[in-house]
């Protein structure tokens, strides 16, 4: 992208001898090389002239008009627009002095796809429906235009979200566009990006490779995430996090369950399609890892779908202790592991009958053949799968009913003798 | 002195003695090593339930509520075979085996426990007198006995679960689903009958409420040995033995502390059978 970019302004440049033949206004830099003054006629006169002089614009509107005007050539001079002339942004008739509004930007002259992808954005679209949607000068400023990688852009990682914030963190704005109660999470969007792990290593860690806004929902072809062409649609979202976390990608690609049912499109029964990313890790979402909001929600998320698991687990010591809202027994990636979960039946699982030892030998370091034969999801209630625990849990039960009722019912008994001899008048009678 | 607040002092007459030092102590590592196994176990049990995470924060997260859970039950193991064994020293000292296993003095039941259930509900339904108690009665037994079965299954299981390294060795590992159950339920009957039928019988019902401080003072009035053991009263009577039995009363401190002690313990059981009943009712029983 950035080669194709230097290659635009190499062009441009070449160009620059044909503008000044015409008289249109020169470059602010025009006169840098030998080669431009040289073709520079002494009567032309030159944008600089009229725009670098705040003398000159006094009376040509209000202050802050005046201070717009005012765009000296030195304005751009360490820009990546250094070497573009004023013309190639403000194109059109103005030539000469006086010179009424000049015509649109056109970014897209350099930037063609750039601009295609804005047009098809939903910024774009707002910016025709409504008009105040970000323009391009909305993001990347107008003569003060640094490339990304310049500390002082606003489209810097280290800026983005102020940027983005700008509008999607004001509330005057969000509530306009983001009314709707299914558009809760977009009004929090930005204000819970700087609670998650993306954005605490960028703002916190400093970490210019953690992604921020722009890496997610792309920087200028920004589409609503039901549409399907959208970067963080559930068909693309795999894609868009691969983009960074390849290695994980990969695990899940390979091999995974999940992996595997999202390839082929396939649904739950209850309709849930497979999980992908943010199924199980959400976007906006509070990520804190030592929160037990965080590792409870991945739990919930699994149990959406794997419904009879979800509850067996929690009759389980490993289920209790992390719905107490602690992090130290096992959660589900802990033995099925985050992405590489595969059936049971797969030898190369986690949970494969060869491979529970090393598995539950992770935190039970003395774990045997025997040890592994626990029901990590015993389920009482299954009489097939699991009859020594249905019959344990039958006769507990049955001993604790029979002799809490019997007793209960002994003590109800009791009080209601000692209330029907009260209004009889007998006395309670101790031993008569 | 008009009748004061706990029940083991009704009447004017001298305290005679019910329970000895060693007795007493027992109970008392009872009363403090179940809370402690309650406060630290239920919340396992019904982690779904909001009172169960403040529960288990409160006593420190859960591997303080494990430290303490194990502290507990080695306060449990303690008293148990404290109790084995001077049950065994008592059996080998007594020259009358006959009566110290038959006799009014024994928990073993016998055929008048049986009977004393019988007539209780034939009185419950008004078709007969209440039946007459000598010094321990039918649910003084149950108890008694309860102990004896909740410390071995729960203490049994919760070894397993305890050392599930060494179990592992010998036993397929289901076992520790079984133990769980077992552990589970079996704790949960145990503090059923605790807080609701042994409070209802000894503390609760309207001849004892709101509590009777017996157990912690070791000693209760004559006028109450009369109305709760009558048969203990007349036998001893007969035998002219009630002078020998003659307690000192408690004193004032010690009653009040008896009194204070018991009316918490009342109510913090009382709590916590409350908290179970509303988990049941929210998460079922499972």
């Amino acid at each position: 992208m950035r080669e194709r970019e230097r290659g635009r302004v190499r062009r441009i440049r070449s160009l620059l001898p044909v503008v000044l033949v015409f008289g249109l206004a020169v470059g602010p830099n025009a006169s840098t090389t030998a080669a431009q003054v040289e073709d520079q006629e002494p009567s032309v006169v030159t944008c600089n002239t009229c725009h670098g002089d705040p003398d000159f614009l006094i009376g040509k509107g209000s202050p802050d008009r005046q201070a717009a005007l005012l765009v000296p050539d030195s304005a751009l001079s360490d820009t990546v627009h250094k070497e573009v002339a004023c013309a190639d942004c403000h194109p059109g008739p103005a030539m000469g002095y006086p010179h009424g509004p000049l015509a649109a930007l056109s970014c897209g002259t350099c930037h063609e796809s750039e601009q295609t992808d804005w047009e098809v954005s939903v910024h774009a679209l707002n910016v025709v429906e409504s008009g105040d949607a970000p323009t391009r000068v909305g993001c990347h400023g107008t003569h003060e235009v640094y490339s990304i990688d310049d500390r002082r852009s606003p489209t810097y990682p280290l800026n983005v979200a102020t940027l983005c914030g700008r509008c999607h963190a004001d509330p005057s704005i969000i509530g306009t566009y983001f009314s709707a109660p299914e558009e809760a999470q977009a009004r929090v969007a930005v204000e819970q990006y700087h609670q998650t792990v993306h954005g605490v290593a960028l703002e916190e860690a400093g970490l210019v490779i953690s992604a921020t806004c722009n890496d997610c929902h792309q920087s200028h072809r920004v589409l609503p995430a039901e549409s399907p062409e959208s970067s963080v649609n559930r068909v693309n979202v795999v894609e868009t996090c691969g983009v960074c976390h390849v290695g994980v990608l990969e695990t899940y690609e390979e091999g995974s369950a999940h992996g595997e049912a999202y390839r082929a499109h396939l649904r739950t029964p209850t309709g849930y399609e497979a999980p992908a990313c943010v199924d199980c890790h959400s976007a906006h979402r509070i990520v804190e890892a030592d929160e037990p909001k965080w590792f409870l929600g991945v739990v919930e998320e699994c149990g959406k779908c794997h419904q009879d698991v979800y509850e067996t687990y929690f009759s389980t010591y490993h289920g209790q202790v992390t719905q107490l809202g602690f992090e130290l027994t096992a959660k589900c990636s802990d033995c099925h592991t985050p992405h590489n979960m595969r059936p049971a039946s797969d030898p190369e699982s986690t949970v494969h009958p060869l491979n529970l030892v090393a598995t539950c030998a992770k935190c039970h370091p003395a774990a045997n053949q025997n040890f592994v034969r626990y029901y990590a999801h015993g389920d009482t209630r299954d009489r097939e799968r699991y009859p020594v625990l249905f019959w344990s849990w039958l006769f507990m039960t049955t001993l604790l009913v029979s002799v809490w009722s019997f007793f209960g019912l002994h003590s109800v008994l009791w009080l209601v003798r000692l209330a029907v001899e009260r209004v009889r008048g007998g006395s309670a009678g101790h031993g008569t | 002195m008009a009748r004061r607040l706990a029940s083991s002092d009704r009447g004017a007459g001298p305290y005679v003695w019910r329970f000895s030092r060693l007795e007493r102590s027992l109970h008392a590592m009872v009363i403090v090593s179940f809370f402690g196994l309650v406060i630290t176990g239920t919340p396992l049990l019904y982690s779904h339930m909001p009172w169960a995470r403040a529960m288990i924060r409160l006593v420190g997260g859960f591997q303080a509520a494990g430290l303490i859970h194990r502290i507990c039950a080695v306060i449990t193991f303690g008293y148990f075979f404290i109790h084995v064994g001077h049950l065994t020293y008592r059996i080998a000292k007594s020259t009358d085996k006959k009566r110290f296993f038959w006799g009014p003095d024994s928990m073993v039941a016998g055929p008048k426990d049986f009977q004393d259930i019988r007539e209780m509900f034939k009185w419950f339904f008004g078709k007969g007198p209440r039946p007459r108690f000598d010094r321990f009665n039918y649910m003084d037994k149950l108890d008694y006995w309860g102990e004896f079965w909740g410390v071995a299954v729960i203490g049994g299981s919760g070894l397993v679960l305890w050392f599930p390294v060494f179990f592992s060795k010998i036993l397929p590992g289901w076992i520790f689903n079984v133990a769980t159950i077992i552990h589970g339920i079996e704790a949960l009957l145990a503090t059923g009958i605790i807080f609701t039928i042994h409070f209802f019988n000894v503390n609760l019902r309207p001849e004892k409420f709101p509590v009777d401080v017996v157990m912690f003072t070791g000693r209760a009035t004559l006028d109450y040995m009369k109305e709760e053991h009558p048969l203990q009263y007349e036998r001893l009577a007969r035998e002219g033995r009630i002078e020998d039995m003659i307690a000192p009363p408690p004193s004032r401190a010690a009653y009040l502390w008896s009194v204070s002690l018991g009316l918490i313990g009342l109510s913090l059981g009382i709590l916590l059978i409350g908290l179970i009943i509303w988990a049941l009712i929210q998460g079922g029983w499972r």
